[in-house]
């Protein structure tokens, strides 16, 4: 135990010492989470609409001015459709409506009066979602005519604030990749310096060497992940906790080991922090793609979907998920548990033998 | 500037390049990124696991849950469940959205009473609880307006640059842009540091190489090496993807190679202010990824962004650059718009900026 500790304020030592490092850290778990959370609007907001009016000016005006912030922004006026689709094409403009000369007409005298919508649908779901509002705007302001009323309910996050879930998406994406980089980094470092003969000659046998250096790893992952979510998530976005934080920090310690498995592998292979870079980029990218953090994973191709099983980041970004919003209770929690401990298990007995055959 | 200099120190560096095996990475990579995220970012929402609760079981609720499970966008299933039961299931994320028809549905709507649905999406993730909430009303007025219930107005929408409203065809040219904006700056920030942490740098320190002639040696590589790169990200957005390719490939073969000297450039910066591997490696992620996201028009269209979000969006070369690759995809507008001549030259700028403020800050000496 002496020399576990010894090992581990090593490190923890070489760690602080290293300034870059230390910065890094402390930048990845508040600034660049700052900055995902505050930055990234992934719901369409305040979208540029423009119009050309031929027909007469109270209805249009009617249903213009019901385009109001925070989803839209106050529609432009253009002389003709020429100039419109110019502002369009420029990506001045995203969604452009066209009022018809006989549109008002039509209305008052209850035809079906056409609305003519031009859209920029680069990006197809913000283009379909932005229509959606258009239309639910349209239909609002006709109120009483609509026969159901269909009450949504969005649980857990009622105002659909997405700094919530972005800011905690990438608290967990930063875990994912330091993770990795810095486990195998302590490894790769000893090599590449030239140290790693003298660590051999420590006093101490392999394996306790091997858990000292992930350990105080995990231990400086876990002091930046309790700065983010106490500074970042809780202080400055005030996300809600629904579940327990123990259980998430407990989730987290089995995550790690799991990506300790697999930082083990890559750093036996590379001889250099630069080879570490590059098949941590190789492995981190699949990794954070297939859990489900960007993507529900049900919208994925059938094949993804399998492979997404033994994807140790899927039960920990779900369960954090679970955890933060959905307020789950810890018997239900226990599949991603399972799951982490499991593929942690076997990630870890990997990493760690394939690590030995070096000492 | 001595040729002969450039060119041993041009091979050395090829040589070194071929045998640390950093050549496949520099074509994997940005293969892997450009395939895998294509096919998993999806920003429509489909297969959301639905259940619905039909309370009233008569001819017009049939209807409407038969809507639902025909569309792809739910997986729909009918269950006689309670709310605190569906929430459980909600809770344990097996579910993402149910919908409760209440009793007395059908004779509420024909006696035209005030007839409601009650719907509860898992609201975790705010962009798939928003989709779903329209999606969940499209299908409802679409039922209606089947049944007879007047619509006061018609929508004609006409799609631009992505008519058939692919998602593919917008994250695509997306990640092209992204990846042109990492790769090259990690590899050029690394060859240079490399050498820092090595010591070999002194061997540049030492010797009569002009500062100009290492720039050359050092970012010429990965300028060529990435130039390839353009074509093969191309190749599979097209045949992969079946991303149409509508504009002038002159132009996304041009704005391209401007913006792998942009991102060599950046990695130069980034190489001077570090001398560690990990601290340029992490520090270069960190600094292209997150403006290459955010300003890149997928995640928000940068004619939606106000205030600081705005000014930062052209302070970085990131929008000019998409919007010359949206152009050359989906537009097809080419150096015929007085825009897109501007943006180019803009990336001209940005690029000599950088290489000029790069070769100014890089000391041949010790500090």
């Amino acid at each position: 135990m002496k020399k576990f500790l010894a090992v581990f304020k090593k490190e923890i030592l070489v760690f602080l010492r290293n300034v870059g490092l230390v910065f890094i850290l402390i930048y990845a778990f508040t600034f660049d989470i700052y900055v995902a959370g505050k930055g990234i609007e992934v719901k369409p907001r305040n979208v540029s609409v423009g119009y050309v009016n031929y027909s007469g000016e109270l209805l249009p005006q009617k249903i213009l001015a019901h385009l109001h912030a925070p989803e839209f922004q106050k529609p432009k006026r253009f002389l003709n459709e020429k100039e419109l689709k110019k502002a369009v094409f420029n990506k001045e403009i995203m969604v452009g409506i066209i009022f018809d000369k006989d549109f008002e007409k039509n209305f008052i005298q209850k035809r079906a009066a056409k609305l003519n919508v031009i859209i920029d649908s680069t990006a197809a779901a913000q283009a379909e979602v932005s229509v959606q509002y258009l239309t639910q705007t349209i239909y609002s302001m006709i109120d009483g005519k609509m026969p159901v009323d269909i009450k949504v309910y969005k649980l857990f996050n009622p105002n659909s604030n997405s700094k919530w879930f972005m800011s905690l998406s990438e608290l967990l994406s930063v875990t994912t990749m330091l993770s990795l980089v810095l486990i195998a980094v302590v490894f790769v470092r000893e090599k590449e310096a030239g140290t790693w003969d003298i660590m051999l000659l420590m006093p101490a046998n392999g394996a306790l060497i091997m858990f000292a250096k992930v350990f105080s790893q995990i231990f400086i992952i876990t002091v930046g992940l309790v700065m983010g979510i106490g500074l970042i998530l809780f202080g400055v976005f005030g996300v809600p906790i629904n579940g327990n934080l123990f259980y998430f920090f407990l989730l987290t310690f089995f995550f790690i080991m799991a990506m300790g498995g697999i930082a083990l592998v890559i750093a036996a292979y590379s001889n250099s922090v630069l080879e570490v870079s590059q098949y941590t980029v190789l492995v981190v990218m699949p990794l954070l793609f297939l859990s489900g953090a960007w993507t529900p994973i049900h919208s994925m191709a059938p094949w993804l979907q399998k492979l997404s099983v033994i994807s140790p980041v899927k039960y920990y970004i779900e369960g954090a998920q679970s955890i933060f919003f959905r307020g789950t209770e810890f018997i239900d929690l226990l599949p991603y548990f399972t799951g982490e401990i499991i593929i942690g298990a076997v990630l870890f007995y990997l990493g760690y033998r394939r690590m030995g055959k070096l000492f | 500037m001595k040729l002969g200099v450039v060119k041993a120190y041009l091979k050395k560096e090829f040589i070194d390049l071929w045998r640390s095996k950093m050549i496949v990475m520099i074509y994997l990579i940005p293969m892997m990124v450009v395939i895998l995220f294509g096919y998993g970012i999806r920003m429509e929402v489909t297969h959301s696991r639905t259940v619905i609760i039909d309370r009233d079981n008569t001819k017009m609720s049939q209807e409407i849950i038969r809507a639902f499970s025909t569309t792809k966008y739910f997986d729909t299933v009918v269950l006689n469940i309670t709310d605190s039961e569906a929430i459980r299931r909600i809770k344990q994320n097996k579910t993402d959205l149910f919908i409760i028809i209440p009793h007395n549905f059908e004779k509420n709507l024909l006696h035209s009473r005030n007839a409601e649905v009650a719907v509860y999406i898992d609201g975790s993730f705010p962009l798939r609880a928003t989709t779903l909430e329209g999606y969940v009303q499209g299908v409802f007025l679409n039922q209606l307006e089947k049944n007879g219930v007047k619509v006061p107005f018609e929508i004609n929408q006409r799609n631009f640059f992505n008519e058939s409203m692919r998602d593919e065809n917008g994250i695509i040219p997306g990640l092209i842009g992204l990846t042109m904006l990492i790769a090259p700056a990690i590899i050029a920030a690394l060859l240079i540091v490399k050498e820092k942490e090595a010591g070999t740098i002194f061997n540049f320190y030492s010797s009569p190489v002009s500062k100009t002639e290492f720039l050359i040696a050092k970012l010429t590589p990965p300028f060529i090496m990435h130039s390839l790169n353009t074509f093969i990200l191309f190749l599979i957005a097209v045949y992969i993807f079946k991303v149409p390719f509508k504009g002038s490939f002159l132009l996304y073969f041009l704005a391209t190679e401007i913006y792998i000297i942009i991102s060599i450039g950046i990695g130069l910066l980034v190489s001077i202010i570090t001398s560690r591997q990990v601290t340029a490696l992490v520090l270069t992620i960190i600094i292209t990824v997150i403006p290459g996201f955010l300003y890149s028009g997928i995640l928000m269209p940068i004619s939606s962004m106000t205030g600081e979000s705005y000014i930062e969006a052209h302070l970085f070369p990131v929008m000019y650059y998409n919007h010359l690759l949206y152009d050359a995809f989906l537009i097809n507008q080419g150096f015929n718009s007085p825009k897109n001549v501007e943006y180019f030259l803009i990336l001209i700028f940005y690029a000599l900026t950088l290489l000029f403020i790069g070769s100014l800050l890089l000391k041949k000496e010790l500090k």
